[in-house]
């Protein structure tokens, strides 16, 4: 119990990788080895929490393995470390696991993909503040875009652990079915709506899926999806939650459709930072201030990166 | 071996400094670091009225380097007096605050209310910010009114140090080196960071929302070792005072290059986004250097330049 104490809530730590694979396309999974301060401070790790990784010093894949519209770009050296959050965490024997989706489309993911099993990284975290459960909610909505999908997939399993009680369902979009970040094929989602993705399924969170050109699940735009399914189903708003990443321009629907049905509503924000840690104000988010017509910024590093849908100002 | 090292009137514990801008108020990087091992820390940029600061995106990244367009955010005085001095009175290592402003007067009124606080053992005076409309580096590139602002800021500081902050972004810095002396200035620190564009290949328009943003990290080191050495041969040496070096240092060499370069003391500016606490990792390796070299002490090496 002392020692919970005196141990370090967040740092820098070394950690070694135990997996990295590519679940399918440009999507894979990095699996990240905490041990002493690092797997107890990683062990509270909350979904919507992140860590800065450095990628400086891996090496890119052999051109071949690049596609060739990201060969130019991917050739840029890197210097500051990248963002990512988590998708998975897990704990045994005082180590902590730490899985984190990610897509290769820049010089420092594709650098990613090379890192080995074995090899030692360095990361800072946790950090920021994760997705927050109020107590009395009976239901919970997960809608994702894209790599949205990753915190939400960690929340998910929070949530079975943590809130046994609470029905939750996962609603994932994408432009089109490549782009969805999940690891079976989903062919055969796209035939029937409903069909559950093993990611949520294994918490035991049922999903729907929705592409833009309905090449799987619903066709159209995932929050379209979600709002007439949200018509169809008459919940109360004050039982009801919802939590949500993607692109800006998503979220700004999902606040939208949050505040019309009166619904809270827990956004992932994403914004270009330095340092993560607070310190150089690079990731603002520009918030209202309750109750006046002003705005402040906040830091998406250290305020957010999880904010209420109803404080955001949008940038569309 | 003896790294400390006499910075104006201030003795300090040793050379490394963290850079403005890159390590909050004060105790932002208590999680990694322990801001008393270094041999001084200097705040962000405070202005007499709180800043928002500029739209994102407010930095992008390049080889080797990152450029900035903040716009100087910051909580402004009173709040920095009521919620951050009492923290920076608890450190003991000597803090340096950065004072910003739109008008000489800004300058002043900050300087003039913190300039009786115990906590704080001098000014560095930020006339090179380039991402700022008005006041920033359109001070710092005009001889004439670096002369203007650095005399009206040094009566308002009374006792402390007084250290002005050069900006690369002009024809000889030393001329503006020699202003600020000649006005009173007790320490010169430099570089700030370059103007510099990023531009969207996709979009043809610039990434950052600010268009133009300082460019910092190692791409600038050798052009700032370059500077140091230029002011200290031109400017400083003869008159005794002081150099801050920065600009790209992240390990123990870079801050070995800028003190031979002539640079007394050096500040770690956006290493500390990369590795928050190497600060201390380079007063280590310095140390390192001197019992390796047979230093005894670090003076020996300030402007040692063969």
């Amino acid at each position: 119990m002392v020692e919970e104490i005196t141990r370090p809530h967040k740092g820098i730590f070394d950690v070694v990788v135990f997996a990295n694979k590519q679940i399918r396309g440009t999507f894979y999974r990095l699996g990240l080895e905490f041990s002493g301060d690092g797997a107890a401070a990683f062990a509270k790790a909350k979904a919507g929490q992140f860590a800065q990784i450095d990628l400086s010093g891996i090496a890119l894949p052999p051109a071949e393995g690049i596609a060739e519209d990201l060969r130019d770009a991917s050739e840029r050296k890197i210097l500051l470390r990248r963002p990512f959050s988590f998708c998975d965490v897990s704990g045994h024997r005082g180590k902590t696991k730490v899985e984190i989706l990610y897509c290769a489309l820049g010089p420092a993911t594709l650098r990613m993909t090379t890192l080995s099993v074995g090899k030692s990284v360095s990361v800072i975290g946790p950090l920021g503040n994760g997705f927050q459960m109020p107590a009395g909610k009976k239901m919970v909505l997960l809608v994702s875009g894209g790599m949205g999908a990753g915190p939400l997939i960690h929340l998910a399993k929070t949530l079975t652990a943590d809130c046994p009680d609470v029905e939750a369902i996962a609603f994932a979009g994408a432009k089109t079915k490549t782009e969805l970040p999940f690891e079976r094929p989903t062919d055969e989602i796209s035939q029937q709506l409903g069909f559950s993705l093993h990611e949520f399924a294994r918490f035991g969170v049922e999903s729907q899926l929705a592409t833009d050109d309905g090449s799987a699940g619903y066709e159209g735009l995932v929050t379209d999806c979600f709002s007439k399914w949200l018509v169809q189903r008459s919940l109360a708003a004050k039982d009801t939650i919802i939590y949500s990443c993607g692109p800006e321009k998503m979220l700004a629907r999902m606040a939208r459709i949050a505040e019309e049905k009166k619904i809270d509503c827990q956004i992932s924000m994403e914004r270009m930072m330095a340092c993560g840690i607070g310190v150089c104000q690079s990731c603002a988010v520009k918030c209202k201030v309750n109750g006046s017509s002003e705005a402040i910024y906040k830091l998406c590093c250290k305020d957010g990166p999880v904010f209420d849908s109803r404080e955001v100002v949008f940038k569309l | 071996m003896d790294i400390s090292v006499e910075f104006g009137k201030l003795k300090l514990a040793n050379p490394v400094f963290t850079a403005s801008g890159t390590c909050g108020y004060a105790d932002e990087l208590a999680d990694f670091t322990n801001i008393n091992h270094l041999g001084g820390f200097i705040t962000k940029s405070i202005t007499a009225k709180p800043r928002q600061g500029n739209d994102t995106p407010r930095v992008v990244e390049t080889d080797s380097g990152m450029l900035n367009a903040i716009g100087l955010a910051n909580i402004g005085l009173d709040s920095f007096v009521q919620e951050k001095l009492p923290i920076i009175a608890k450190l003991t290592v000597p803090v340096f605050v950065n004072v910003a402003g739109e008008t000489i007067d800004d300058y002043v009124a900050v300087v003039q209310r913190l300039a009786t606080e115990q906590a704080i053992a001098g000014f560095e005076l930020n006339i090179s910010c380039p991402n700022v409309a008005k006041g920033g580096l359109s001070f710092g590139t005009d001889p004439a009114l670096v002369a203007e602002i650095t005399t009206a800021v040094r009566q308002a500081a009374g006792e402390k140090v007084l250290m002005v902050k050069l900006s690369p972004c002009v024809t000889d810095i030393s001329v503006i080196a020699r202003a600020a002396v000649d006005a009173g200035a007790d320490a010169l620190s430099l570089i700030n960071t370059f103007t510099a564009m990023v531009i969207d290949i996709e979009t043809r328009k610039p990434v950052l929302a600010n268009k133009t943003g300082g460019l910092s990290g190692p791409v600038i080191k050798p052009i700032a070792v370059y500077l140091v050495n230029k002011v200290y041969n031109e400017v400083t040496k003869e008159r005794g005072i002081p150099i801050l070096g920065l600009g790209g240092i992240r390990t123990a060499s870079d801050a070995v290059e800028f003190i031979i370069a002539g640079a007394t003391a050096v500040a770690v500016g956006t290493a500390n986004f990369i590795e928050p606490g190497c600060a201390t990792k380079i007063i280590e390796g310095i140390k390192k250097y001197c019992v390796r070299k047979e230093i005894k002490n670090i003076k020996e090496l300030i402007g040692s330049l063969e």
